[in-house]
């Protein structure tokens, strides 16, 4: 009874602080998701394409990221990138978690890609348009379209992923809650005071996700 | 208005077309039947480039065709082609289907598009479904969304592969009372087909395919009463 109303005096306590730290999470979610899309975009159309130099480029830059951990990543793009140019540590951390994604969304987007119909292409040559009109007009909206949920999916990895980059000196949630946590010696209860923040915007954001699918369903179904 | 001369076909060691001549005239109808594997499909494929041929000349409304030099998607736009399973787009209205190659390969202005769409969409019957996608149809109704889609570039030759193979039995009547009336009014057609009635009916010439070579070519009458192959015979049987 007692941890609970120090669970709630704290949340009371630090809720200026973390709403703050709730934005910066969202900004460092969306730009790497977004960075993350075009990344995905271009290794995937790499991957897909007939040259075997673009396809090895894509095969190696997806093994080395789903083959390394993220907060290895982090730590090798943030002291790799500085060490170039000068950059603010948001910055760095976006980009790192953007690279990151760059694989994961690049293999939404060539199973997309490659899921649809092969007979739409066909179809579609066979009424004289080329093969970047094909792809243009009619196999790439249809695969962007399957690939919203896996993309709002890898939305919400990324939401909680951010939390590394607290390491880097990103003032998000997660750092907000280690150096409110070192103020008040209470650990336990701060960590769960985060842990629900991180579970709002999840929820919260499933649940758009859901109805937006729902929505393009009863469009096209 | 479309003619191959000695087309040779392989799929690897697999020969499939082993030298076929086949000369279509301007409006007739020619039915091409022949057992599963025959090598229908493949003929219709290599008439408008979705195969290349291995040897032999493919002669398009008097024009050799050099697939090597000449633009093969504008060669594809003359030659329309009816699909077994459709294969409308999904993210499409009826209409976008219908509008989509004349806007996109003919630059038509979209105002032209759309009039001469709706104009082809109200001949197949389905004038109402404009604004509608095709997941809300019927295969029948798909089908032919799928022929007015095709007839939109204005094609010389149609080729239908199988059109109504993939629909339920009480729908193929609708599908096989559109080309018929596309073939009253002159279209070229080529029609891979197992419905035996539309080839009596409709067809100036039926043609049967046995292991990637022409073995009968006749009238329809003849064809039926009278082959002079035993396969085709045997043919004739079976689809009884
Ligand atoms: N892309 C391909 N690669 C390899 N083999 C193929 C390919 N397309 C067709 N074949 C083979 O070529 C042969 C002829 O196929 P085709 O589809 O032309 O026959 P069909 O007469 O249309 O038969 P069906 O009535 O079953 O449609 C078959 O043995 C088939 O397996
Ligand atoms: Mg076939």
């Amino acid at each position: 009874m007692e941890r609970i109303q120090t669970i709630f005096a704290i949340f009371l306590d630090t809720w200026p602080g973390f709403l703050e730290a709730v934005v910066i999470t969202l900004e460092l979610t969306a730009v790497s998701v977004v960075l993350g899309t075009l990344l995905g975009l271009i290794f995937a159309l790499m991957k897909i394409s007939k040259s075997k130099i673009f396809q090895g480029i894509a095969n190696f830059y997806i093994t080395v990221i789903r083959g390394t951990p993220l907060i290895v990543q982090i730590m090798f793009l943030y002291f790799g990138i500085t060490e170039i140019v000068v950059l603010d540590a948001f910055w760095a951390g976006s980009i790192a978690l953007g690279v990151h994604n760059g694989a994961y969304i690049a293999e939404i987007f060539r199973g997309a890609i490659q899921g649809i119909d092969y007979g739409q292409t066909e179809a579609s040559r066979a009424l004289g348009m080329t093969n970047s009109q094909t792809m243009r007009r009619i196999v790439f909206p249809q695969a962007l379209r399957r690939s919203i949920p896996p993309l709002g999916n890898q939305f919400i990895i990324t939401l909680k992923d951010s939390s590394l980059v607290y390491l880097i000196g990103v003032s998000e949630l997660f750092a907000i809650a280690t150096r409110e946590a070192a103020a008040s010696f209470k650990q336990f209860e701060t960590y769960i005071v985060v842990g629900a923040y991180y579970l709002a915007l999840v929820l919260i954001f499933s649940y758009l996700l859901k109805w937006y699918e729902n929505r393009l369903d009863v469009d096209k179904a | 208005m479309i003619t191959g001369e000695d087309i040779h076909k392989s799929f690897g060691d697999l020969e499939v077309l082993k030298g076929i001549d086949l000369h279509v005239e301007p409006q007739e109808v020619v039915v091409l039947v022949g057992v599963s594997g025959s090598g229908k499909s493949t003929l219709l494929r290599c008439f408008n480039f979705l195969e290349m041929i291995n040897s032999g000349k493919i002669i398009i409304d008097g024009k050799e065709i050099n697939p090597k030099k000449d633009n093969l998607s504008e060669i594809r736009a003359e030659v329309g082609m009816v699909f077994q399973h459709f294969n409308l787009f999904p993210h499409k209205t009826v209409l976008e289907n219908v509008m989509e190659a004349p806007v996109v390969v003919k630059k038509e202005k979209k105002e032209i598009a759309q009039k001469k769409g709706l104009e082809l969409l109200d001949k197949v019957g389905l004038g109402d479904k404009a604004d509608v996608y095709p997941s809300k149809l019927s295969g029948g109704q798909k089908q032919r969304v799928a022929i007015a889609r095709a007839l939109a570039m204005e094609p010389k030759v149609l080729l239908f592969d199988e059109p109504t193979s993939a629909l339920d039995p009480e729908l193929v009547g609708e599908v096989l009372q559109v080309m018929k009336q596309l073939a009253e009014e002159g279209m070229t057609m080529v029609v891979v087909t197992h419905e035996m009635s539309f080839a009596r009916e409709v067809a100036d010439r039926v043609i049967m395919l046995d292991k990637g070579r022409i073995i009968e070519s006749a009238d329809p009458v003849t064809f039926f009463e009278n082959p002079s192959h035993e396969r085709t015979k045997q043919f004739i049987q079976m689809v009884k």
